[in-house]
């Protein structure tokens, strides 16, 4: 069986996160999504896997190399859309194939449901529709695809995941995949609605909490690092080698936490956090339900709670974060969310700084102390 | 990383095996071995390359065997510690890609049950392993039992006398079966098998197989299991870069995390006392390596006020004048035949000598008296771009070392994030005024005139423009008459104690037309005004910006030279190490 997973896009409702990585690089519960959709691949002994590159690519080709990952690499010049994207991998496709986004957890369990079908299209409920692709099934086959309508019919959306053969070629030219099906189920095809397992999508940058919440408790316990005696750990907890936990350090899993990190002592680490490889979280500092990423630096008596932090931030001392949920605009867009902050990558805060329920673009520096963030800052901008 | 190989077939089965090594040179490259079994085990080993010593094992009979090309990890490259390894009896071969990270305590359990250990490394407990629980039919129970002892990654072929079997285990490295008629050949990745068959199992982690003349049986612990047959048409170009075009951009795209890995390793042991506070220093180096040798100059001689001589391995046999102090060499490959000569000069005047290479157990570690290894992993690319970087992080790391302190620790601790930063710049507008130029100026003061040198000497292997480097104040002394609209300057105006002369220095070659690619700290305005292309380098730390520096005109050259539609990876007229004067 042979599958192609489409990584090319940037996954730009994800920004600030996406400026170094596209999304399916974006590292939840400290793996990217797409090392989640090639181990259910695997899992189900799907070993010919095509993953299609375009945005950042260098990045996820860096990725895929240095963890030996048995995939091919199909480059997409420019991004062209997803029914190019597919077609960049035509060469190397034989009668039938498993298509997959790669920026959309997926379990193995699902896979094993789809792998056997001719044409189908992987389905789930959502309660926000309009976000996906809306399905609508007659007599048990798939009788109509929508993709993001604003008023939706049904609750029921695609998850991205397909499995087609070659007749499916014709149908992309010039259209997305999911308008490429609706082409092919207008010619008469019969697409059969296969109902998923496990899948979740991060639509917006703060819904990647709920998914590293839910992916946490799936990691394997290890601890490897310098723990010092007088800390306290209970639960789930994932330690990567060379990482050292100061003394009186209280971590409740489940929590990860990578390679060479530097975490207390006299911290807290409240379950639901992810961080990543030679992060610095200074004394007396709390991390609750975050997602820090790599070499990022936490400043002494810190709280963050509800964040997402992006490579390379630099948090000053008595950083705090504030959950609220406002109204915050975003391409034309008025969403409400709650959640403390999300910050994209090397953001830099001054001692004191409160976010309150916040996005920072990247590269943002915020000079002043004392300030309270909200809203949204643009990437690059200085907070004065 | 190591490759490894096994067959079991029909054809001789060391020919099969040297060939396929080869093809696995890029996974490393520093010793390899292989052991056939006749049915009694021959075994061939020896330090040095696969491609070039190959040969020397074709001597082995026997249509059943394995083979390993290796990078040292546990024990320096030589014939002892390359695989295969044997048990105490010679009977059971093993070889290993991966790492035990228990062996430390099997070897003393072993030991002490009588088993006499060979090798540095933490593969041959695996051999010893297996012989303590083979009772002379049943190797696939014996590797099972073995298997359940060991912590931390392994691929495994093992062949025991008398048998004409192979058995394969793995668990979290790479194995892949390639199934052919009558024959059945095991490795690292699919490319040994490209050209005999294109039919392949891969295994899971967890797996054993069992293979013969007539097939292959897998099982995961102790269970029979079935995996499908593949059938793949890759070829090994594709394979080995994992993706990328070339090597070149790989290993660029690798150096975030080559810095940091190089510069944790430079710790307190890396160098010893008597190294510390010498009366002077000579560092003798060619090419690239001369070039981190010149940083080496300034740094030092600007914080440990230790005087610095920074000279060319070609030009050393000609200098004179008594040497004293210490003599550090720097070769990536460990072979440069110029740094050796230089090296020897070194030993016969009975100076202290240091080494730096990416090379364990190559020539010049067995002549220098201490040795300090980069962790740049193989370099495949002919332009250096890795194990530069990895220099200049054993040489900054050495200084703090000198200094008798954390001077640099602190900002250098960043450096990997900065690296990464650069690596996201867009270089096009630069690359559009380079693509078309036929000369190339690259300035720089202080510290980065080495790096104006290095930058231009990337720009002249790979693209073929002729690029030269100055420092920014020589530029007046003559080569000013070159400068027009057709001569394009890289300059490097970095803050710090040059930069208002660097500024003025801009200003004068652009009232001679020249366009400039500028590069410096991100938000400097002024420069931005001045310059026609300004390449940013985020705030950080000097020597950060050294580094990073380094990468953006990595970067300038590898573009070019790919816009110019040049052979990156293999320039015209030049090869890797140079091992002859």
């Amino acid at each position: 069986m042979q599958a192609v997973i489409l990584a090319a896009g940037e996954g730009t409702r994800l920004r600030p996160l996406t400026r170094s990585r596209p999304k399916a690089l974006v590292p939840v519960a400290n793996t990217p999504i797409l090392k989640y959709v090639i181990d259910a691949l695997l899992a189900n002994g799907i070993r010919e896997i095509i993953v299609v590159v375009g945005y950042r690519k260098e990045h996820v080709i860096r990725y895929l190399t240095e963890n030996d990952l048995p995939v091919r690499v199909v480059v997409q010049e420019n991004q062209l859309g997803t029914g190019h994207a597919l077609r960049c991998a035509e060469p190397y496709l034989r009668d039938q194939f498993l298509l997959l986004a790669g920026d959309n957890y997926i379990d193995a369990a699902s896979i094993a449901r789809i792998m056997g079908e001719r044409n189908a299209v992987l389905v789930t409920d959502h309660p926000n529709p309009t976000n996906f692709g809306v399905v609508v099934t007659k007599d048990g086959l798939v009788s109509e695809i929508k993709e993001k309508p604003d008023t939706p019919t049904g609750y029921i959306v695609s998850t991205g995941v397909y499995a087609l053969d070659r007749s499916f070629f014709k149908y992309t030219i010039g259209h997305e995949v999911p308008d490429a099906l609706q082409a092919m189920i207008s010619d008469g095809a019969r697409v059969v609605p296969v109902r998923a397992v496990d899948w979740q999508d991060a639509v917006n940058p703060w819904d990647l909490l709920e998914m590293n919440a839910k992916l946490l408790p799936r990691i394997d316990a290890k601890r490897a690092g310098t723990i010092s005696r007088s800390s306290k750990l209970y639960g789930l907890i994932r330690i990567g080698k060379g990482t050292v936990i100061g003394p009186n350090t209280y971590i409740h899993g489940p929590v990860v936490i990578g390679e060479d990190c530097v975490i207390g002592p006299n911290c807290v680490i409240m379950p639901n956090t992810s961080i990543g490889s030679r992060v610095t979280i200074d004394p007396l500092s709390y991390v609750a339900n975050s997602l820090v990423m790599d070499d990022v630096v936490i400043g002494s008596h810190s709280r963050i709670i509800d964040a997402v932090v992006g490579e390379a931030c630099r948090l000053q001392d008595h950083t705090a974060t504030w959950t609220s949920g406002a109204v915050l605009e975003r391409e034309g867009r008025f969403q409400k969310a709650a959640f403390g902050a999300v910050l994209g990558d090397r953001v830099g805060s001054a001692p004191f700084t409160i976010l309150k329920n916040c996005i920072i673009g990247n590269n943002v520096t915020i000079e002043a102390g004392n300030t309270t963030v909200t809203g949204v800052v643009p990437d690059g901008a200085v907070v004065i | 990383m190591c490759g490894i190989v096994g067959y079991v077939g029909f054809r001789p089965a060391a020919n099969v095996i040297v060939e396929g090594l080869q093809k696995l040179e890029y996974r490393g490259y520093d010793s390899f071995g292989v052991a056939t079994n006749n049915p009694s085990i021959e075994v061939y080993k020896c330090e040095g390359k696969i491609s070039e010593k190959g040969e020397r094992a074709w001597k082995l009979r026997g249509t059943i065997g394995i083979g390993h090309t290796r990078w040292a990890t546990h024990g320096v490259p030589s014939d002892r510690n390359a695989h295969p390894h044997l048990d105490c009896t010679g009977k059971i071969a093993v070889v290993h890609n991966g790492i035990i990270e228990n062996y430390a305590v099997l070897t003393r359990e072993l030991a002490a049950r009588g088993h006499i250990f060979r090798s540095e490394t933490d593969t041959e407990v695996v051999a010893h392993l297996i012989e303590e629980y083979y009772d002379g039919s049943d190797l696939r129970g014996a590797v099972e039992k073995a298997i359940q002892r060991l912590e931390g990654s392994y691929a495994l072929l093992v062949t025991v006398e008398g048998s004409d079997e192979v058995v394969a285990a793995r668990d979290s490295s790479p194995l892949v079966l390639g199934i052919g008629d009558l024959e059945v050949f095991a490795a690292s990745d699919v490319t040994p098998l490209l050209g005999y068959t294109e039919r392949v199992v891969y295994l899971e982690d967890g797996d054993l197989a069992e293979i013969d003349r007539e097939g292959w049986r897998i099982y995961s612990r102790g269970t029979p299991v079935r995996r499908p047959v593949e059938h793949v048409d890759w070829d090994v170009e594709t394979v080995k870069k994992g993706g990328f075009p070339h090597f070149m951009l790989k290993e660029i795209f690798e150096q975030p995390k080559v810095f940091y890995d190089t510069l944790h390793g430079v710790t307190e042991a890396s160098l010893p006392e008597r190294y510390r506070r010498p009366s002077e220093i000579t560092v003798v180096a060619c090419g690239s390596s001369y070039h981190a040798g010149l940083v080496f100059k300034y740094l030092c001689e600007s914080t440990c006020r230790i005087p610095v001589r920074a000279e060319l391995g070609s030009e050393f046999k000609y200098f004179t004048p008594p040497l004293k102090g210490i003599v550090t060499v720097i070769t990536q490959s460990g072979e440069t035949a110029d740094t050796l000569a230089a090296l020897k000069k070194a030993k016969a005047y009975n100076c202290p000598t240091l080494a730096i290479t990416n090379v364990l157990g190559s020539t010049v570690t067995r002549i220098a008296d201490h040795t300090v290894y980069m962790r740049a992993g193989p370099e495949i690319s002919v332009a250096a771009t890795k194990s530069f970087i990895a220099q200049l992080a054993v040489l900054m790391g050495l200084v703090d070392l000198m200094k008798g302190g954390n001077r640099f620790g602190a900002a250098l601790e960043r450096a990997n994030s900065v690296i990464e930063e650069v690596l996201l710049l867009d270089i096009a507008k630069a690359v559009e005024i380079c693509r078309p130029a036929e000369h190339l100026f690259y300035v720089g003061r202080g510290l980065f005139y080495p790096i104006a040198l290095e930058g231009a000497l990337k720009m002249k292997e790979i693209s073929y423009i002729h690029a030269e480097g100055y420092a920014a104040g020589e530029l007046k002394h003559g080569p000013f008459a070159l400068l027009s609209s057709e001569t394009p300057v890289v300059a490097l105006c970095p803050p710090g104690d040059t930069y208002s002369i660097m500024l003025s220095n801009i200003k004068e070659m652009k009232a001679r037309n020249a366009p400039i690619i500028g590069i410096g700290a991100r938000g400097d305005r002024e420069l931005t005004d001045i310059v026609d292309v300004f390449l940013p380098i985020p705030e950080s730390h000097e020597l950060v910006q050294l580094v990073a520096t380094s990468v953006v005109l990595q970067q300038l050259a590898y573009q070019t030279a790919v816009a110019l539609g040049r052979d990156v990876d293999q320039p015209r007229n030049l090869a890797k190490s140079v091992t002859v004067e």
